[in-house]
């Protein structure tokens, strides 16, 4: 069944948009600007981090890149036991 | 001519526009509000085998006609439901209703834990003991070995390795070999435009959101058309559920382990290692040639994330050149899961490749089972009698 003149209008504008719009996203330039975005956005979490985590430790809190540091030695743990695991299978 | 002018035909137009605009009406309602969301993923399994984050699940289905079992590795990075969908538009559902014993590998979402994890990880790791849970389960020796995008690349460095003597059958689904040959985002990696430490959050991996956007960014315009359409289709159930499934899958990324992410983009798209035959795991070289399988290459002529002239170089590397075969796909990337051309070519064919290269099992019909399947749109063979030529399998 054909599409209804309506919808064939709203494609040719998308697609009007959308070429220019994707050979943009696809330049060197959007690519340094999502970069630059990527660094300035971990930049300003780290910042925020910082003061949130001076502030609870104040409070003898734990902060949540504790959390997160706990988690990761967590992780290490836990693959430490699965490795012993394989170990005492195999053997 | 025009046609004549039949009043009840004009009747029954205005009849049938009425009717669509009452059910246009009822499904925006729903739509906006989010409810009636379809349910993914629910063909029934139970969790055989879990480590960390990644479990491997054994779907339920009828009496097993044909074996090795099959056991699909998803990727890294998307949701393992695009393979079960929705019930009747189902990979896995498929396979089941063909009498295959199917086993999924899932990742899981990676948090700070997963971070080190490397491809040797999950390669090494816990492929191996995944598929020894498999042969526990079954009592089978040998699986056939399905992967899907990055998931087929760790599939075929397990088949090319030590242990790949048990992999009858190994089944490359949009498997990328040649990065050279991938989207912008891979070339942005590649030229450094982008490097690996700028996508990596404080978790240590690579966000979710951040893959989204990736893939998002390739064409970020057609969501409009997407969602024209389905304001025209908006009074069809069926097109209104398939339309919320794939956009909830979409949207559904996983965040990516950072050392493997390095890995990837070190070892696979700036050396781009896997177009040589080769890859450095550990203290050891995978060669891809060392694969003993049959190989099934399957690629989606219009897949925008992995095109197919990044999978074909698999059908000159991997194992042997007289145990390749090629399936080309109408659709794109997610055609292995969804959408029309993956129920009417990518299930029936896929199905009819691994039926054809496994072994037929008595039907258990005749011993007085029972059958609890359903059964797919299209049987492929039951007897196991149909061989392929080692040859192109090409679209109809």
């Amino acid at each position: 069944m054909s599409r209804p003149l309506w919808l064939e209008v709203v494609h040719k504008v998308e697609r009007t948009i959308g070429e220019p719009v994707e050979s943009a996203v696809r330049s060197d330039t959007y690519f340094d600007v999502v970069a630059r975005v990527t660094r300035a956005r971990r930049k300003g979490i780290n910042l925020v981090e910082g003061v949130s985590r001076r502030c609870l430790h104040l409070v003898n809190l734990p902060a949540g890149t504790d959390l997160r540091r706990v988690r990761e030695q967590l992780g290490r743990i836990e693959r430490r036991l699965d490795e012993i695991t394989d170990e005492l299978a195999g053997g | 001519m025009a046609p004549p002018f039949v009043p009840a035909d004009l009747i029954g137009r205005v009849t049938r526009d009425v009717e669509r605009s009452a059910l246009r009406a009822r499904n925006g309602v729903r739509y906006v509000r989010g409810t009636h969301r379809p349910k993914l993923g629910v063909t029934p399994k139970d969790v055989v085998w879990r480590r960390g984050r990644a479990q491997l699940w054994r779907y339920r289905g009828g009496p097993v006609r044909h074996g090795p079992p099959v056991v699909i590795v998803h990727s890294l990075v998307s949701r393992s439901y695009i393979l079960d969908l929705r019930p009747g538009t189902s990979t896995i559902e498929y396979l089941l209703g063909a009498g295959l014993d199917v086993f999924m590998l899932d990742w899981g979402v990676p948090d700070e834990r997963d971070a080190d994890n490397t491809l040797e990880t999950y390669v090494d790791g816990h492929l191996p003991r995944a598929l020894a849970a498999v042969r526990r389960e079954t009592g089978a020796t040998e699986v056939t070995l399905a992967g899907y995008c990055l998931g087929g690349i760790m599939a075929m460095l397990y088949a090319a390795g030590p242990n790949g003597s048990d992999v009858r059958n190994l089944v490359l689904m949009a498997t990328p070999i040649d990065f050279d040959a991938m989207g912008p985002m891979v070339a942005a990696l590649r030229e450094g435009r982008l490097e690996v430490e700028d996508l990596l959050d404080e978790t240590g991996n690579v966000p979710a959101d951040a893959l989204y956007s990736g893939f998002y960014m390739l064409a970020p315009t057609t969501e409009i058309a997407q969602k024209a359409t389905l304001l025209e289709h908006l009074w069809n159930d069926e097109f209104v559920e398939a339309y919320q499934a794939m956009g909830q899958w979409t949207r559904d990324h996983v965040p990516f382990p950072g050392a493997a992410f390095r890995q990837v983009v070190q070892q696979l798209v700036r050396e781009n290692v896997l177009t040589t035959g080769a890859i450095r795991l550990g203290d050891r070289v995978v060669r891809l040639g060392d694969v003993r399988a049959e190989v099934l290459v399957a690629m989606a002529e219009r897949d925008g994330v992995v095109p197919a002239g990044a999978t074909e170089p698999a059908l000159g590397l991997v194992g042997d050149p007289r145990r390749r075969h090629a399936l080309y796909l109408p659709g794109g990337h997610v055609t292995f899961g969804a959408g029309k051309a993956a129920r009417r070519h990518t299930m029936p064919r896929l199905t009819q490749w691994i039926t054809s290269h496994s072994d037929a099992r008595p039907d258990p019909e005749e011993a007085g089972c029972k059958s609890a399947a359903s059964s797919p749109q299209t049987s492929p063979p039951s007897n196991g009698s149909w061989r392929g030529s080692p040859s192109t399998i090409g679209p109809s």
